[in-house]
């Protein structure tokens, strides 16, 4: 490739999107509107499974001990609990604390504690798991087994809670696939749509190049850098309006986090794929190729 | 006044086109040489558009073969077909050119799909729509343009890669008996520095007065193809030209654009 073919199809696909300012301005602002429906649902699908990914970090594993018991019997326990598979972080809470935070959390009624003639708490172990291990059927096991051992007298992880919560996060996701690919699909039909019926538009001028002696390459090319382009700027105005949609959302709701930056660039790369791939496409069949 | 050397550069051999069972065109024989001017008539759907299109390899003969410099129909792949094109200038009653384009642009794109540099492209354009008369309008969009100024400009951009045939189909079908004489003469122009020149039409009446080569085509046969009676510049022909008669109005072009040479010298016969 020379460079005056270098410069016409740069020149070209310059003069292809400026000199139709109007139409290709509605070109972008329709592939832009079908891009921001995704980009939204993105967000909102990202911002989700932080939550739910946070509230799973936040759950904790129950030990409670046996009433008087030994402290060599108790720091056992501890031992054991750490060594156990999955188990990241255990922190003792004795009686004392917990009746203390019991208080703490009644607040003004905490006067109906007055009656109480004796601490009724166990002490308590409180485990953190590994993330990826908070489920019911792994809970479950685990639970069972340390109940088994000696001082340990019961252990709770909030088993019907996380059951519960399991189904309604999993019903989540397949709802959330099912949305995410239907505007998938429509996003990438409504910009193959757009482009191609760009490229028809220009039939004509098509017609004359081919006249005039030009290459399918020469024809082809400044085309498929428009239909790029195209993708480019939707994609950008898409990205612009979520900032702005996100910068809306963070004054109501706090701890909202927007898409990082390389699914940002990842996503207008593939916008100008799916523009230049839809350029390509229209094009061959008028090139008979 | 030294004789040319004589060239085919148009040769159409026991041409049979058909549509299904219907023949477009049937055994047809012609040869075009080098500088001629030569004027295709019949009447609507007698097979001129069809027999152009053949030519500049937009359509295959179904029977027979077109040669066209160096290049054979029954041989020819279509990756070749756009440097065919670059030698052949081809003119429409419709014009077709790119309403988003200036007048400048639609000339020099021509140029352009050939890979020819900016310095070239501005000097050759420049030069040409000084000799069509619309330099003066190179920065127009074509709608903004009369008929007569937009088929100007279709010429200059048929002619800017210096082809060695114009093929032409109805030029002047669109437009006012006057302004069908300048483009005619412009035509005669472009023909008298070299390049041959095909033109189809219905308007019999038109072409007759010229003394050139007519080829009669009717129902997709050659009824008649009349010699040549008139050598020379053609401009002479038409009643009181404007127009300069020198030859090198138009500098001339390279006829085959294989060989050297400036084309046809041609003078009046004795
Ligand atoms: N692609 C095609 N399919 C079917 N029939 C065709 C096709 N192209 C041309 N024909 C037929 O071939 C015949 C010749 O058409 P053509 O356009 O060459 O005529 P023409 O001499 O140019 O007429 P006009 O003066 O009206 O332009 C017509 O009957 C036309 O219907
Ligand atoms: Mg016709």
């Amino acid at each position: 490739m020379n460079v005056n073919a270098m410069r016409y199809l740069i020149s070209e696909s310059v003069l292809m999107l400026g000199r139709r300012k109007g139409s290709n301005i509605i070109s972008i602002v329709i592939m832009g509107l079908s891009l921001l429906i995704l980009v939204v649902f993105l967000l909102v699908t990202l911002n989700i499974s932080r939550i739910i990914e946070a509230t799973r970090e936040e759950h904790r594993v129950y030990v409670y001990l046996e009433d008087g018991l030994a402290q060599n019997v108790s720091q056992a326990i501890q031992l054991r609990l750490l060594g156990s598979e999955g188990i990241e972080e255990v922190i003792f809470i004795s009686k004392e604390e917990a009746l203390a935070r019991f208080r703490e959390a009644l607040g003004e009624n905490r006067d109906i504690l007055e009656a109480l003639e004796e601490n009724p708490l166990p002490d308590e172990y409180r485990v953190k798991l590994r993330p990826e291990l908070i489920r019911s059927d792994f809970m479950g096991r685990m639970a069972s087994e340390i109940e088994g051992w000696d001082g340990v007298e019961e252990v709770r992880y909030g088993r019907r809670w996380l059951e519960r919560g399991e189904t309604l996060v999993r019903g989540f996701y397949i709802v959330d696939l099912c949305i995410g690919a239907i505007i998938f699909l429509s996003v990438i039909f409504v910009i193959s749509n757009t482009v191609r019926l760009m490229v028809i538009s220009r039939r004509k001028a098509i017609d004359v190049m081919k006249l005039v002696g030009a290459t399918n390459a020469y024809i082809q090319v400044p085309f498929i850098m428009e239909g790029a382009l195209q993708g480019i700027f939707a994609a950008l105005l898409a990205v612009g309006l979520l900032v702005l949609i996100y910068l809306f959302g963070t004054r109501y709701l706090s701890g909202l986090v927007f898409l990082d930056p390389g699914a940002v660039v990842g996503f207008i790369v593939f916008c100008a794929l799916l523009g230049a791939l839809g350029s390509f496409t229209a094009m061959r069949r008028f090139l008979k190729m | 006044m030294k004789a040319a050397e004589k060239r085919i550069v148009i040769g159409v051999y026991h041409l049979s086109r058909s549509f299904g069972k219907y023949f477009a065109l049937q055994d047809i024989n012609l040869q075009v040489a080098n500088g001629e001017f030569v004027f295709l008539v019949g009447p609507s759907g007698a097979g001129k558009s069809t027999l152009l299109r053949l030519i500049y390899m937009d359509d295959f003969p179904t029977t027979g073969q077109v040669v066209v410099g160096p290049y054979v129909s029954t041989r020819m792949k279509r990756s070749t077909i756009p440097f065919l094109r670059r030698r052949v200038g081809i003119v429409f009653q419709n014009f077709r050119l790119i309403d988003e384009r200036t007048v400048f642009e639609n000339v020099a794109l021509a140029m352009k799909v050939t890979g020819a540099g900016m310095s070239e492209i501005k000097r050759q354009v420049t030069d040409i729509l000084a000799r069509v008369g619309l330099y003066h309008k190179r920065y127009d969009y074509p709608p903004v343009l009369s008929g007569g100024e937009q088929q100007r400009v279709a010429i200059a951009r048929a002619v800017a890669n210096r082809p060695a045939i114009l093929l032409a189909d109805e030029p002047t079908g669109n437009l006012d008996p006057v302004v069908t004489k300048s483009i005619l003469e412009l035509l005669f122009k472009v023909n008298a520095a070299g390049t041959a020149v095909l033109m189809a039409t219905h308007d019999i009446d038109l072409v007759r007065s010229f003394g050139q080569r007519i080829i009669y085509l009717e129902e997709g046969r050659i009824v008649r193809d009349k010699e040549m009676i008139f050598v020379g510049d053609l401009r002479e022909r038409l009643p009181d030209s404007k127009v300069s008669r020198r030859a090198d109005d138009l500098e001339g072009y390279d006829i085959s654009g294989e060989g050297s040479g400036n084309g046809v010298e041609r003078g009046p016969r004795e």
